[in-house]
């Protein structure tokens, strides 16, 4: 072997054989095996899907639209946001006055959406959690559907009932189903009972 | 029986050398048993580093004094016995003082087995088999570490090493030809000056190493969370490949400065590929270690060997070897600890925003989703400064059996991510370990430049002047 193979075999085999493996290591990937960045909360994001329905699933989709709404007015990722309301012993106003303007802003995009189910259609829902006379829950279930749509649409009943809620004390129960449910029920009936109330007026 | 000797006194020489990393792959098991702290756990490797590194020299200098074989055999009792009382420590601070003492051993039991092993082979395969059997020791010490561990205990590594340092112990005393009348070697009246280049190179491509081997490990492990045997079978590919590397430099006839640059190289390309995974998949492991493999087998021994070759004293200039080497590697953990540690903090909260993201739009109730995020954060609360196990969560969890199959997708999901912010942690460290690898190929660089400005044929002074004297002496 003369002394230029001597000299240049071994290198020449050890580049080919590093640049082959840190080649084939970022051809597959390995520049990119870094964990999910959260997107940015302020660009539009598709809807999560829901396994739930009625109710549940319109809140789903309004706490997860209020949550970004708020997180992208607050200059956070909505993950960060959820994280820091989760560990926090309170949330400061500005987080408060955040989210309950994303729940008012995500009550006009699944309006807007045409994604908003009429009212008559949680009827039942809402009568079965609540705590009323059963004969007035029997003459509520009986009245038209139509009737009920047209007395209390989704939209302005949802805006009444955020506008009811007091967000501290959801945020404090995040964790009990059973508390939560406590907090979201009265302020719902609330706004319910307004909404009648305006539109008596109205009507008179 | 001659054979035997120098069996006992190779495998000793590759137990006190493996002994370097050998703790590696059962500092978890450690950490949990003593309850020690992390730093503490730490200390087991390094105060063995740093005592073998620190006491080598003088065990050398005293070498001159005292009977080598004498010297041996009680450098390899000290180090069965501590090998035996770390087995026994019930504190992590018993612990690290045994491991002082089982290195202080060891330091004697290296000097002493290099003589003893080229008094019964030669100077040139004596010397071949002292380093062979280091080279082996370091790269294999993880492997048995681990074995060992999952087989039967952490303690069961320092008790397999007392029956061969025992044996080795009436070893060491039976050699007694050519070391003429008890006393110590003879060798020629000089003192060479340490080869401080290939020492440097030696010290700089250790501290490479321990990326390799340490951070490897704790990534297999801690990270990624596998066994410590399937960790100890993974990290075999360096032993093996690093047995393969001396074939291939007899088939292709290297000079020896371009043998150890192209060790360096390949180390470092190998800790490169080690810092981009495609996926936690062991596979993609395989390939990096065997170039940090190959690397090693180039350059360790040939460094060795070429730090030694010719020089007298002969057990000072295998001791400064041993320094660096050891050095090298408590340099290296120094260096890598708090980067690694520092981005581990660093990934915690990528790696729990990546892990709400997917709870939050997994496909499950909500009132699942609410309890498993209660469970999730509970566990990561509770594992805080460790790379958390989820799994406990998940059997927390009581889903409806429709709605199973999509939350083991999630879990698989988020043990994804937690292996994908482990290994980016891990990227800046072994970046670190490269460049140090590169450094090193530098430093022999620099050194043959040096050597061959050096080594150039003088033209006769004009004068007439003659060369001084001692030039010989001071190379």
């Amino acid at each position: 072997m003369n002394a230029a193979v001597r000299f240049a075999a071994l290198p020449a085999v050890a580049l080919a054989l590093v640049l082959g493996v840190a080649g084939v290591q970022v051809a597959a990937g390995g520049g990119d095996f870094r964990p999910l960045a959260p997107a940015d909360a302020c660009a539009d994001r598709a809807a999560t899907p829901s396994r739930a329905d009625g109710i549940e699933g319109l809140t789903e989709q309004l706490v997860l639209r209020g949550v970004d709404d708020a997180a992208c007015t607050l200059g956070v990722s909505r993950e960060a946001l959820t994280l820091e309301l989760a560990q926090q012993d309170e949330p400061t106003d500005a987080q408060v006055d955040a989210l309950r303007d994303g729940l008012r802003s995500a009550v006009g995009e699944l309006a807007d959406e045409d994604l908003l189910p009429p009212s008559s259609s949680l009827v039942d829902e809402a009568l079965d959690g609540a705590d009323i006379n059963r004969f007035l829950a029997a003459g509520i279930r009986a009245l038209p559907d139509s009737v009920i749509d047209d007395a209390l649409p989704t939209e302005d009943v949802l805006t009444r009932a955020i506008d009811e809620l007091d967000v501290r004390a959801i945020l404090s129960d995040l964790d009990d189903a059973d508390a939560l449910r406590d907090e979201v029920e009265p302020a719902v009936m609330q706004a319910v009972r307004d909404e009648l109330l305006d539109r008596l007026r109205n009507l008179v | 029986m001659h054979r035997l000797v120098g069996l006992l006194l190779t495998v000793t020489v590759g137990l006190v050398l493996a002994d370097s990393a050998i703790v590696t792959l059962a500092l978890p098991e450690m950490l949990q048993e003593l309850d020690a702290s992390v730093a503490q756990v730490a200390w087991v490797l390094i105060s063995y580093n740093l005592v073998l590194g620190a006491l080598a020299v003088p065990a050398a200098l005293r070498r001159i004094r005292a009977h080598p074989r004498a010297l041996a055999a009680i450098g390899i009792a000290v180090f069965a016995g501590a090998s035996a009382w770390c087995a026994a420590a019930p504190t992590i601070e018993v612990l690290i003082a045994a491991r002082c003492v089982q290195a202080l051993g060891g330091a004697f039991a290296l000097v002493g087995a290099l003589e003893l092993l080229v008094a019964r082979m030669g100077e040139r395969r004596g010397v071949a088999a002292w380093v062979t059997a280091g080279v082996v020791g370091t790269a294999a010490g993880p492997v048995a570490g681990g074995l060992l561990t999952e087989a039967i205990s952490w303690q069961a590594i320092f008790i397999a090493q007392v029956p061969f340092a025992a044996l080795a112990v009436p070893a060491a005393l039976l050699v007694r030809e050519p070391v003429p009348g008890d006393g110590p070697v003879e060798e020629p009246d000089v003192a060479h000056r340490p080869v401080v280049g290939h020492n440097v190179t030696l010290g700089l491509l250790s501290a490479a190493l321990t990326a390799a081997l340490f951070l490897l490990v704790l990534l297999l492990v801690e990270g990624w969370r596998h066994s410590p045997a399937m960790a100890a079978l993974t990290v075999s590919v360096i032993p093996v490949a690093a047995l393969v590397a001396q074939p291939l430099a007899r088939w292709l006839q290297p000079p020896p400065d371009v043998e150890v640059a192209v060790g360096c190289l390949l180390v470092a390309g190998g800790l490169v590929g080690l810092a981009l995974p495609p996926s936690a998949d062991l596979i993609w492991t395989v390939a990096p270690q065997a170039l940090v493999g190959l690397g090693l087998g180039l350059s360790v021994d040939q460094l060795t060997y070429r730090a030694m070759e010719g020089r007298r004293p002969r057990a000072r200039h295998a001791a400064w070897t041993i320094s660096s080497r050891h050095l090298g590697v408590v340099v290296g953990l120094a260096i890598l600890t708090p980067v690694f540690t520092a981005d581990l903090l660093d990934a915690e909260e990528p790696a729990t925003e990546a892990i709400a993201s997917l709870v939050i739009d997994a496909p499950l109730q909500p009132d699942d989703k609410i309890a498993l995020a209660r469970a999730l954060g509970a566990e990561l609360t509770g594992q805080r400064g460790q790379v958390p196990e989820l799994s406990g969560a998940f059997a927390s969890l009581d889903v409806a059996p429709e709605d199973r199959a999509a939350v083991d997708d999630l879990e698989r999901e988020l043990d994804d991510q937690l292996d994908r912010a482990v290994s980016l942690a891990f990227r800046d460290s072994y970046l670190v370990g490269a460049g140090l690898a590169l450094a090193a190929m530098v430093t022999v660089g620099v050194g043959s430049v040096v050597r061959t400005v050096r080594d150039r044929p003088r033209t006769p002074p004009p004068s007439g002047l003659p060369d001084l004297p001692g030039a010989e002496v001071a190379r």
